[in-house]
């Protein structure tokens, strides 16, 4: 199994955690540039450049705008209580869960794993409203991410993907 | 087996082709319909741009006659394939051209592969080989419309 990246975003559009396990792409759909060997990309993976963090940003949002239209035109299609559980493409595969509380948790893998919704949701029971939720000292709503990435919840997470998820 | 309904959908994102065969989708009426298939087409585009490892050319030094003329199809990244939800899975099959054919069926649909190559087989005996039928239009040719029925008939 390989993951690709982990993201939670609020109901208010926000993203406000997100993790990757892989070295960024290099360049993004613009296929003109050359793409840089595997050697070159490992050095450039020491430090993140101010223009890797701000592609990070904007894959945040195209995910969001997609998860979300995907969303209601699943349930355009399907009927009010039909839920879009994940899609898979020819490289990866994107696995989607929504609280009731609109929180969004969505997930990029390989395609060889089967739905991951019942791990989401645990992440969501187990790990964010034990951890993050449940913490006195973070704020009731998370504007930039503030009170999510804490230490327990990164260490938390990092044994989660490594135990408990199929491999 | 449900097949719930097939969708057409041009290079330039516009519906030219829907047929419904099982009830059990919404009923949408066609602005809906158009207006679904132009933002799927979009968010199609999204899904390829997100792909997270880039499928990597093979290094041009081989030298077999095919690497003559490179394809530039074959080192894409895909898109979207399979959609799945609650009630039902959505096939995604795209044409080198462009064109995407969308199947609805129910979540536990096996050889879902092999009827969307079948369905790709009526659409270029009955479509494209049909001589009053102008690309990028809305598709009607009735014996298209048949060997889909007799097709999906003969499966269900």
């Amino acid at each position: 199994m390989v993951l690709y990246s982990f993201y939670i975003f609020d109901r208010h559009t926000e993203c406000i955690y997100s993790r990757r396990w892989t070295p960024m792409r290099p360049a993004s759909s613009s296929s003109k540039t050359p793409r840089p060997t595997s050697g070159s990309s490992i050095t450039s993976n020491g430090g993140v450049t101010a223009a890797q963090r701000s592609k990070h940003a904007d894959d945040e949002k195209l995910i969001f705008g997609l998860v979300f239209s995907l969303r209601n035109m699943v349930q355009k299609l399907g009927g009010q209580d039909d839920t879009f559980l994940s899609y898979r493409t020819g490289e990866y595969k994107l696995h989607y869960y929504e609280t009731a509380t609109r929180m969004k948790f969505v997930m990029l893998t390989d395609t060889k794993l089967n739905n991951l919704r019942p791990y989401l949701h645990q992440i969501w029971a187990n790990l964010y409203v034990e951890y993050v939720v449940k913490n006195p000292l973070a704020p009731v709503e998370h504007p930039g991410g503030i009170g999510v990435a804490n230490e327990l919840f990164e260490r938390a997470l990092e044994l989660f993907v490594t135990t408990v998820l199929p491999s | 087996m449900v097949v719930f309904a097939l969708f057409i959908i041009s290079k330039s994102g516009g519906l030219i082709y829907n047929r419904e065969f099982h009830a059990g989708l919404q009923k949408l009426n066609s602005n809906d319909l158009l207006m679904l298939a132009g933002s799927f087409h979009g968010m199609h585009a999204i899904t390829k741009s997100l792909c997270p490892n880039p499928p990597v050319p093979p290094p041009p030094s081989s030298t077999n006659a095919a690497s003559l003329a490179p394809s530039p199809f074959t080192h894409r990244a895909t898109g979207l394939e399979v959609l799945e939800t609650s009630q039902f899975r959505m096939q995604c099959f795209q044409t080198l051209t462009g064109i995407k054919f969308l199947l609805f069926t129910e979540p536990q649909q096996p050889n879902i592969d092999t009827m969307m190559k079948k369905i790709y087989e009526l659409y270029a005996d009955f479509v494209m080989k049909n001589p009053f039928y102008t690309v990028e239009m809305p598709i009607r040719c009735e014996k298209f419309d048949r060997g889909l029925d007799g097709f999906v008939k003969l499966r269900g």
